[in-house]
């Protein structure tokens, strides 16, 4: 079958870029990865990109097609070439272009670093597994399958905004200990996600639980550390606090009241500071009428939601016990 | 030039484990690999590792010992076995503490489930994805204990002063250029070679690098003959299917919708050891049985729950490569090159002929496996020898110190030799030879072989080696210094087809059967003349080939039935 594919070059010797078009045979069960490697072998030994398990488990060859990140060897060709689609590859996004589709991973890796990403226990010498329910592993098996391969990084909004925000595969790596029965770190790391470019640094636009190749959805790792955060009451951080206005304003009116949404967050002098915005907005008939109640219309509906949530939100957590001779202690 | 006193090269699970252990104990540690640590190919080991912890039936370290000597066609040595199932459960519990998330059983202990040929349900399991679970826990550690990596470095030769191995060269892909590595000891850990093979589920890093250093510096690599087809691999791109399936009851037809292992293994059926499973499965195709060159792999009375819990990453593979969703209709599976049970010949320390020179996991033979390995001993045997190797390792420098000058005229010759083959014009492209080789090893040197199609197989390893000539009779494309993966994969060539030498030419002696060396023109095992370890050498860039005993203590020799 024949498949024809653009692929972004980068030099670095020249420091010169350009889009290159390739033509080539391959099977019909192609990966854009096998395609690569008919590129390089036949045509252009020059292009580059990493490789290696061809079966989404080393996480190697993230880079984009059409704009958005994946794994080229989990991504089936035949469909675009059926299509007649001619997809433009590139390298992913976020991170510095070293040549073609070749990051620096250096920047994902120290932010995967600045989560301490290691089990913290007593020291004592192992003599039989830590005890625990299989459903308290369960619980961190998602964030388990992340195989660290940065399509996530690639795509977050944040990090483009912020370079500094820990990104979604570092969080959901801390997640990974966090939600770790075993773990005796679990305050001490959630203070430190609980900073600054930590977890409420999130826009939560999900194209990270969009684009995870694995299933990891690290959007939804972020929410548990959110969560994980409120029942230990760290809500100084001025996102934990606008999440709470969200909360107690919706549960009270039914809506979100956003007059009170920033002094709450920013607090009172935040909020003065803020006051030509405000009036930017109003101008532009962009402010609700602060004096009206706004209210919905059936809040004991929006309550009673409220209730089915906190009935299913799990209040305690069982932890692990140290096996030894088969006893816990 | 970099200086430290122990140096891993490869950062897979054995190669990690060592650099842990060799870094408790106080040395000075760096690990050098082609790949970032978590690309290595242990991750893609799926159905778990064994060790007796008891959990699920009564079993001993005892136990574990007889079964892996019965799969190995006797040709391990029963010493090392019996080190590797002693061991074994303390290291388990070592990596369920470093964080490792493995299986539960209800009252909250790590979970066992059967694995081929092992006698009770001994392997403990991460769901189907443990290596990755494994790898992943290991590269936290050596981030913990502040290991040196020199990410994206490719070893190339080992470096002596007289007969001490005092570090090695590597080209450092990311910027260019050879630097030299000083170490008062280095650990190989480099894993297998089994991209040598059309059909195979290694990764395309596993191209025999280690080995085939050793192998030039002098050292002796043992049992190379012994390549294990896995019975489970998909038919697109050989991708594994984890024996974690049949453990957990899955079965295995043919085109007439039977059950075909009971023929073949009265008693184990599909759970077989893995050289005798993948034997019956090339009888069924070859006479006929299959559908489109494979068996089927049955999963489906399993159940939706089961699969998505304990299998959900084969289910995941068999959907992406094979279109297929075994929880509605089985897999095509067929066998394939898999892992590769000879090595760098070490003692149970990982210690070489060469001193200051370590091995440890596939790319070393201790030997654990012998003549076929049971299914979930090698993510053991990487934790329990990549252990041992690390400390003998620090151990060695502690009381030696560095051993030897580090020549800097290494490292000139190796920047003369790359720039040799950046400047070369004049030849074919590397993909020509290194798919010829794949064939041949395919077709000669495949489950079952004849001295007719060996032969061809030397003969055609002795025509392809000439003309890649030592990396000059290849043209590489790419002439940049920045991340050539256009030059590695050229490099990579050259280790696979001394391996595949060395390989062909154990087969090609050895002439009986044992385990997965299945000659057709010696169908039976032959104790009397091969019971004993083949040790092929470095002669003038050609094989010799020599034997060594095999340690045998407690059971002697009997007939292998399953």
């Amino acid at each position: 079958m024949e498949f024809t594919l653009k692929i972004e070059r980068y030099d670095p010797d020249t420091d010169q870029g350009r889009l290159q078009e390739f033509t080539v045979d391959a099977p019909e069960t192609a990966t854009l990865l096998d395609v690569l490697d008919v590129v390089k072998d036949t045509v252009d030994g020059s292009v580059t990109y990493r490789k290696s398990c061809r079966m989404a488990v080393c996480g190697s060859c993230g880079m984009r097609m059409d704009g958005a990140a994946v794994l080229a060897c989990k991504t089936p060709m035949a469909p675009l070439a059926e299509e007649g689609r001619v997809p433009v590859i590139s390298p992913m996004g976020n991170l510095p272009v070293i040549k073609d589709l070749v990051v620096d991973m250096d920047p994902f890796w120290a932010k995967f670093k600045a989560v301490k990403p290691w089990l913290e226990e007593d020291d004592r010498p192992p003599v039989k597994e830590w005890r625990v329910q299989q459903e308290e592993l369960d619980r961190i098996m998602k964030e388990a399958l992340c195989i660290q391969c940065g399509c996530c990084v690639s795509e977050c909004n944040s990090m483009e905004a912020d370079p500094d925000f820990l990104g979604p595969a570092a969080l959901a790596k801390a997640q990974r200990f966090v939600g770790d029965a075993r773990d005796r770190d679990r305050s001490e790391r959630l203070r430190t996600l609980n900073g600054p470019h930590g977890v409420w640094d999130c826009t939560r636009c999900y194209f990270c639980n969009q684009r995870c190749p694995k299933g990891v959805d690290p959007r939804d790792a972020i929410a548990k550390l959110g969560a994980e955060a409120f029942r230990e009451r760290l809500t100084r951080d001025e996102g934990a606090k606008h999440a709470k206005v969200f909360v107690s304003s919706t549960y009270r009116g039914g809506y979100l009241r956003e007059t009170e949404l920033v002094p709450k967050t920013i607090g009172p002098i935040g909020a003065i500071t803020q006051i030509p915005f405000a009036l930017q907005l109003a101008r532009a008939g962009k402010v609700p009428n602060p004096l009206s109640p706004h209210k919905a219309k059936d809040n004991a509906e929006v309550k009673r939601l409220w209730k089915l949530l906190e009935a299913q939100t799990p209040t305690t957590r069982e932890r692990a016990t140290r096996g030894a001779d088969g006893a816990g202690a | 030039m970099v200086r430290h006193d122990v140096v891993v090269v490869g950062a897979g699970v054995a190669g990690m484990r060592a650099a842990i252990e060799a870094s408790r104990y106080g040395a000075d540690v760096a690990v050098v690999s082609k790949l970032h640590p978590t690309r290595s190919h242990s991750g893609a080991a799926e159905g778990g590792i064994n060790a007796a912890l008891g959990n699920a039936s009564e079993d001993s370290p005892e136990q574990h010992t007889f079964f892996t000597v019965k799969g190995s066609d006797y040709l391990g040595d029963q010493d090392a076995i019996a080190v590797m199932c002693e061991e074994g459960p303390g290291d388990i519990y070592e990596l369920e503490h470093m964080g490792c998330i493995f299986s539960r059983t209800p009252d909250g202990k790590i979970a066992q489930r059967p694995f081929g040929a092992g006698g009770a349900p001994r392997t403990c399991y991460a769901a189907d994805i443990t290596g990755h679970v494994l790898l992943h826990v290991l590269y936290e550690q050596l981030v913990k204990s502040q290991v040196t990596v020199y990410e994206e470095w490719f070893a190339l030769d080992l470096v002596m002063d007289g007969d001490r191995c005092v570090g090695l060269t590597a080209w450092d892909l990311v910027h260019g250029g050879v630097q030299g590595v000083e170490a008062g000891a280095v650990v190989l850990a480099t894993g297998g070679l089994g991209r040598m093979y059309r059909g195979t589920t290694n990764a395309y890093a596993c191209t025999g690098d280690g080995m085939s250093m050793a192998w030039r510096a002098g050292v002796a690599l043992k049992d190379m003959e012994f390549m294990q087809f896995h019975p489970t691999t998909l038919k697109a791109n050989g991708v594994l299917i984890t024996e974690g399936c049949r453990g957990e009851g899955g079965y295995l037809r043919n085109a007439e919708g039977d059950r075909f292992m009971f023929n073949y293994a009265p008693n184990a059926g599909e759970l077989a050891s893995r050289d005798v499973v993948s034997r019956a499965e090339q009888t069924e195709i070859d006479e006929g049985r299959g559908v489109d060159g494979c068996v089927l792999l049955d999963l489906t009375h399993l159940g939706a729950k089961k699969i998505n819990t304990v299998l959900h990453g084969s289910r995941e593979l068999a959907m992406d490569y094979a279109g297929v969703d075994p929880i509605e209709e089985p897999i095509p599976v067929r066998p394939g090159s898999h892992y590769h049970m000879g090595g760098v010949d070490t003692d149970v320390w990982g210690r070489t002929s060469m001193p200051g020179l370590y091995a440890a996991g596939e790319c070393a033979c201790v030997s654990v496996h012998g003549a076929n390995r049971l299914g979930g001993n090698s993510l053991l045997e990487t934790v329990v020898f990549g252990r041992r190797s690390g400390a003998a390792a620090a151990q060695d420098v502690r009381s030696n110190g560095s051993g030897g000058v580090f020549s800097p005229s290494a490292v000139r010759v190796a920047e003369r030799r790359i720039a040799q083959l950046l400047y070369n014009f004049d030849g074919v492209r590397p993909h020509v030879i290194r798919d010829e080789l794949a064939d041949t090893m395919y077709s000669n040197a495949g489950i079952f072989r004849t001295a007719e199609g060996l032969e061809q197989c030397v003969a055609d390893i002795a025509d392809l080696r000439e003309r890649y000539r030592d990396g000059l009779g290849v043209v590489i494309q790419d002439k940049s210094r920045t991340f050539n993966s256009d030059l590695i994969q050229a490099l990579e060539l050259g280790s696979m087809l001394q391996m595949a030498d060395c390989l062909v030419t154990g087969a090609v002696a050895r002439t009986e059967s044992r385990g997965a060396h299945s000659r057709l023109d010696h169908p039976d095992r032959d104790d009397e003349h091969w019971l004993r370890h083949s040790l092929t050498s470095y002669d003038d860039g050609q094989v010799a080939l020599d034997y060594k005993a095999v340690t045998i203590t407690e059971f002697e020799p009997a007939v292998r039935t399953y």
